[in-house]
């Protein structure tokens, strides 16, 4: 199979293998970054699924539209509530911050379910931090850092941690393609 | 009263979903957060503050894990309107479009949409 090439065009035949070695490292990591700009097609279109009658179908096209339309949506209220942690002189974008910009952004409907559902999870967050504290003491003492922001930052490179693990699974697993 | 919310307590006695108790990935939705929020752009040096930077807490991506089940809904419900007038029971993108483009709510979307449609290059019907 070698013979069949002079110097030339083995120098020439390398050197395409090399560059379309190299477009196709780009257009993978091109790829993984495409996917982390979007939610999961798959989690996405079981929500769809679940407010259609069951005689519907959604087209492929359709779920890749709605998740550009879910990424945009979430780009849009995070600016509006990052816009103002700044003029508040805040570095951290939390829920309530989130809760305020669907109001301001005229997601009116959404305000009062999301702040019920944002204490909810308080509430559920703390009772958990809770029984673990008193699980964890039952064991020994748990000795953490003393300044809440401290202790904030440290759960949440922890927290970051483990949920980027645990997520990542789970979307693999829930990818369809 | 400590600030910080150990992630995973959520977890205590198995995950009983792929994405646990959210219907979508928090670690997704908060990566698309860091994007929007300032996060890897260049530090805002005319503001006053911390400049552009900012972090994203972790019950953030919570509050959106429900929003965005809320909006998926919406626009969902909107789009079958436009696919039933069409006398059809597949969902296009294309009702997905007349869906944003008929509702003042969704004006954000135009460009997305927009996009979609002038990109499509294939004609499946």
């Amino acid at each position: 199979m070698a013979d069949h090439h002079g110097g030339h065009h083995a120098d020439g035949h390398r050197r395409q293998q090399q560059l379309q070695g190299e477009a196709a490292d780009q257009a993978a990591a091109e790829i993984i970054k495409e996917q982390d700009r979007l939610l999961p097609i798959a989690n996405v279109g079981r929500i769809m699924k679940q407010i259609l009658p069951p005689n519907a179908k959604i087209s492929k096209e359709a779920k890749e539209t709605m998740q550009e339309c879910v990424s945009e949506f979430i780009s849009f209220v995070t600016g509006e509530a990052s816009d103002k942690c700044h003029k508040e002189k805040r570095k951290t974008v939390n829920g309530d911050d989130v809760c305020w910009a669907f109001g301001a952004l005229g997601f009116d409907d959404y305000v009062d379910p999301m702040r019920r559902y944002l204490n909810k999870y308080r509430e559920l967050e703390g009772d958990r931090a809770a029984a673990a504290a008193t699980s964890r003491s039952g064991a020994g003492a748990a000795a953490g850092p003393d300044h809440p922001s401290s202790s904030s930052s440290a759960a949440a490179a922890t927290a970051g941690h483990f949920m980027f693990n645990a997520m990542d699974r789970s979307t693999d697993s829930s990818r369809q393609f | 009263m400590r600030q910080a919310r150990p992630y995973s307590a959520m977890f205590a006695g198995g995950v009983s979903a792929r994405t646990g108790p959210h219907a979508l990935p928090l670690a997704r939705i908060k990566k698309i957060m860091k994007r929007s929020a300032g996060d890897s752009s260049v530090v805002d040096g005319g503001g006053g503050g911390g400049g552009g930077a900012r972090m994203i807490s972790g019950e953030a991506p919570v509050v959106f894990s429900k929003a965005c089940e809320l909006f998926i809904a919406e626009l969902t419900r909107r789009a079958w309107a436009a696919t039933l007038e069409g006398k059809r029971r597949t969902v296009h993108k294309e009702d997905v479009a007349a869906a944003v483009q008929n509702t003042d709510l969704f004006d954000f979307l135009v460009d997305v949409v927009t996009a979609d449609l002038g990109d499509d290059h294939t004609d499946y019907k």
